[in-house]
């Protein structure tokens, strides 16, 4: 069936209550074209999503979903995977969602390397509570909980990301259509843990992050000969504080994902209809 | 009744007492007699109090009692904190040759055994305690071919050498015995039998019950005192084609437990207290989202941080109302350690059936306690798997609506609806803990609210008709006494039984392993003229349960030292209690 899906084949027919022009927008049509450029289709597809704007993005795509609570959404798609390791498993979150009340979460999920796909929609401020500061805003950003600004220095994601080990840290931005559905592809295709912050704008309450000043500051890695299997190159971009950059950062092309460093192969939906024929031997063992 | 013997080791944490009390029960298990065994341990790796006692016999039983027969002494303190259950026939092992001097009650038998030279003697130092256990053997008459049995099976995957010389280090305590005191085994005549013991406890078993059940994923995080069942499971899982992941945090671990199931796998949480506190964030989410998951709480004492590594049975109404809003959920409690196994069975087929959570909840005393069964008591062809509504590919069409969507939170007449795994063609659908209409979409209209809600809640009503919501009765039926229990006080009433008849009480007594839904007490109540409610906490809450249930006042008896129900003990309390007025 693969090779008929299209893209559109992920979409629900709920009509997004996103804010005209939110950046989210364009980060799901990226996934859609993603999942189904690489293949897979709605029933092989499990989506999972925390709270947030971010959040909804299971009901407006078409696939087996989870809308989990708060921050806790890497958990979910790892016991999928785990579970399921046929299935194509993609999360996806939001700053607050991943990088604050998740952070512990990421770091770990990161470290395990499990098989899936990490989006994060980074609007660097939180949205659905109507315009507090988020982990990545600036710290002179003025919020309503932060008259002054955050006074604090953001987090870097790709940072954290790397030194957790990840093996696929990459960023890139919801209206690049093109550049972004590409960026999420190579991060599907992945024998690992793909994590893609992408630039996702609030147009209601941030009017610093905006698409102009992504469209005028981005810069693009392929325009600028990085090698994503350069550990040291990846270093350097990553914690360049200067610029804005997107593109695949690194790539360990010797990545091998939790459920095969493990030995996890199986469907564990399968089970005999009582208890399996040799159980008899786990009470002998008691003897 | 058989000739009881009850032995213990104790010394500080760090001495190896969890090992020598494993062997030695082994070596009794092997011997076909029954045992019982108990641990006390401090919440550190080294230092503190620790021991372990062994309650054998040829007939079975269920609980400790006031009495301690034969000691092994690694220190004072062993002696002083058992004083109260020492008594003029007690035998005590010690090591003179050790720093401290030994004070031990003059009517006592102090049998002084150089354990740390002797055992150096037979290869290293490290073997004192299985030197202890042969002067054991040779004080009490138990052929110490037996404890061989067991050191085989210990270190048998150690090496040839180091079994040789731990049967060597036995040898040499046994013959320093009989060579330096002239005992006659204190007039003890071990009794053995042909018997085929299994020797195993709670968590074990809950393991066991799990994969006997096609558990295939679990995740959990290190707790005492429910790490071993992610002990038992690690590496063992694997044979089956599950895993086990050892997650960050609890919220962690019941998220990736409910990925798992969403997915269609049989999967499992367990923890403690303060980690279930943590998972209940998510508990309504599995609730809602109409998941089958397994949680379970291996009880200790709380609240907060409490005392880890000691006995309560104080996160009842945690079980039966953990969590905001409103949401349906089974509570089983095993009564037992063969009723471990059976209700974690159990716990799987209900979750299943009715797409619910499913709260085990055991405790510390049952988790510790290693007990002997006939292996038939895990018979594992009485198993039976039941799935529930799961329906493949063939039958998705009946559950599609007008536009080819997959209801699966449809509104059915038994609130249980159809459930499709990722994988089956055509039921491509979301689950949210939102409120949600029967396709699992968001929604805040108040006919669908009210649907779903009781939909939910139907559930419940559909189980409470299908499943047997039983309970376990001993004593004697027609006794106006009656006796409530749920959890690990089981087997101490069982026992308390015998020390009532002796003083002429007629009980009857009723075990409860299921809190929610649970029988309906109140004809057995109303039968009574008194009626006692058992439990390890300070307030009573299983009694608080049934006074709502059947609208009257009971009794109560509560432990909550952090020390388990003995079944002597038991019996005065309920001689004590049932000369009290009831209360008004």
């Amino acid at each position: 069936m693969s090779s008929d899906v299209r893209f559109t084949d992920f979409k629900s027919d709920k009509q997004p209550t996103w804010c005209p022009g939110c950046g989210d927008f364009g980060t799901m049509n990226g996934m859609m074209k993603a999942l189904a450029n690489t293949g897979n289709d709605p029933d092989n597809t499990f989506v999972v999503a925390g709270i947030g704007c971010s959040g909804k993005i299971g009901t407006y795509m078409h696939s087996y979903a989870l809308h989990g609570v708060h921050g806790r959404a890497l958990p979910v798609g790892t016991g999928v995977k785990m579970a399921r390791p046929d299935i194509e498993v993609m999360v996806a979150g939001g700053d607050g969602d991943g990088y604050s009340i998740g952070a512990g979460h990421f770091v770990h999920a990161v470290r395990r390397n499990v098989d899936m796909t990490y989006v994060v929609m980074d609007n660097r401020i939180y949205g659905l509570t109507k315009g507090q500061a988020s982990p990545t805003s600036r710290s002179d950003f003025e919020t309503s909980t932060t008259p002054e600004g955050p006074k604090q220095p953001p987090v870097n994601p790709l940072a954290l990301a790397l030194a957790s080990g990840a093996s696929f840290i990459a960023q890139s931005f919801s209206s690049d259509a093109m550049r972004h559905a590409e960026i999420i592809e190579k991060a599907i295709e992945h024998d690992g843990f793909g994590f893609v912050n992408v630039f996702s704008p609030c147009v209601t309450f941030n009017d610093v992050d905006t698409y102009d000043y992504f469209r005028d500051n981005l810069v693009d890695l392929q325009d600028e000969d990085h090698d994503p299997n350069d550990y040291e190159a990846a270093k350097g971009v990553i914690l360049d504080s200067d610029k804005e950059y997107q593109g695949v950062m690194y790539q360990n092309e010797n990545s091998v994902p939790y459920h095969e460093e493990h030995g996890v192969t199986e469907d564990m939906s399968e089970i005999p209809d009582g208890a399996p024929d040799d159980a008899m031997d786990l009470v002998r063992e008691f003897y | 009744m058989a000739e009881d013997l009850n032995w213990a080791v104790g010394g500080e944490a760090g001495d190896g007492i969890d090992s020598t009390g494993k062997i030695f029960a082994q070596a009794l298990s092997r011997a076909g007699r029954h045992v019982f065994t108990s641990k006390d341990f401090a919440s550190r790796i080294r230092g503190g109090y620790t021991s372990y006692k062994i309650r054998t016999s040829v007939d079975q039983v269920q609980s400790v009692v006031d009495r301690l027969d034969i000691l092994v002494a690694l220190t004072q303190r062993t002696i002083d904190e058992n004083l109260d259950e020492l008594h003029e026939g007690s035998a005590i092992i010690y090591d003179g040759e050790r720093s401290w001097e030994a004070e031990i009650p003059d009517e006592m038998t102090a049998v002084d055994v150089p354990l740390k030279s002797l055992a150096e003697e037979a290869g290293g130092a490290i073997m004192r305690n299985i030197v202890a256990l042969g002067a054991a053997c040779e004080i009490t008459g138990f052929d110490v071919e037996y404890l061989d049995e067991a050191l085989e099976k210990r270190f048998g995957g150690k090496g040839s050498k180091i079994v040789e010389n731990n049967k060597e280090a036995a040898r040499v305590g046994q013959e320093y015995v009989r060579e330096n005191y002239d005992l006659d085994h204190l007039g003890y005549n071990i009794e053995t039998t042909d018997n085929d013991y299994v020797l195993l406890n709670g968590n074990e078993a809950i393991g066991m019950g799990a994969l006997a059940a096609g558990c295939r994923f679990y995740a959990g995080y290190p707790i005492t005192p429910a790490t071993s069942i992610m002990e038992y499971l690690t590496g063992r899982i694997d044979d089956y084609g599950g895993h086990v992941v050892q997650a960050e945090d609890e919220l962690s671990a019941i998220n990736m437990a409910l990925g798992a199931a969403r997915s269609g796998a049989r999967s499992m949480t367990a923890t403690s207290g303060a980690g279930i506190d943590l998972m209940t964030e998510t508990f309504g989410l599995v609730a809602t989202s109409e998941t089958p998951l397994v949680i379970t709480d291996v009880q200790r004492s709380g609240p907060s941080t409490g005392m880890p590594t000691k006995q309560e049975q104080g996160d009842l109404n945690m079980a039966l109302y953990g969590g905001h809003g409103e949401v349906p959920r089974f509570v089983v409690a095993p009564t037992s350690i063969t009723e471990c196994f059976w209700k974690t069975v159990e716990a799987f087929n209900l979750a299943e059936k009715y797409q619910t959570p499913v709260f085990l909840v055991s405790d510390l005393a049952m988790s510790v306690t290693e007990q002997t069964f006939p292996p038939e008591a895990f018979d594992m062809d009485e198993v039976e798997i039941d799935r529930g509504k799961l329906v493949d590919e063939d039958e998705v069409d009946e559950w599609l609506d007008a536009q080819g969507h997959f209801r699966a939170h449809a509104v059915t007449e038994d609130g249980v609806s159809p459930r499709a795994i990722p994988g089956t063609t055509d039921a491509a659908h979301m689950s949210t803990g939102l409120e949600h209409d029967e396709l699992g979409r968001r929604t805040e209209e108040e006919d669908e609210r009210v649907h779903q809600v009781d939909k939910r809640y139907r559930k419940v009503e559909t189980a409470r008709e299908q499943e047997d919501w039983d309970y376990r009765e001993f004593g004697n039926a027609d006794a106006e006494n009656l006796i409530i229990s749920w959890g690990s006080n089981e087997g101490a009433l069982v026992e308390a039984l015998d020390y009532l008849e002796d003083d002429g009480i007629d009980v009857r007594v009723i075990s409860v392993p299921y809190i929610y839904p649970r029988p309906d007490l109140t004809e057995e109540i109303e039968a009574a003229d008194d009626t006692i409610v058992v439990e390890c906490n300070a307030t009573g809450q299983f009694a608080d349960v049934i006074e709502r249930d059947v609208l009257t006042r009971v009794k109560r008896i509560n432990k909550y030292t952090g020390v388990r129900f003995k079944a002597d003990e038991l019996a005065d309390a309920i001689t004590e209690k049932l000369s009290e007025e009831v209360p008004a």
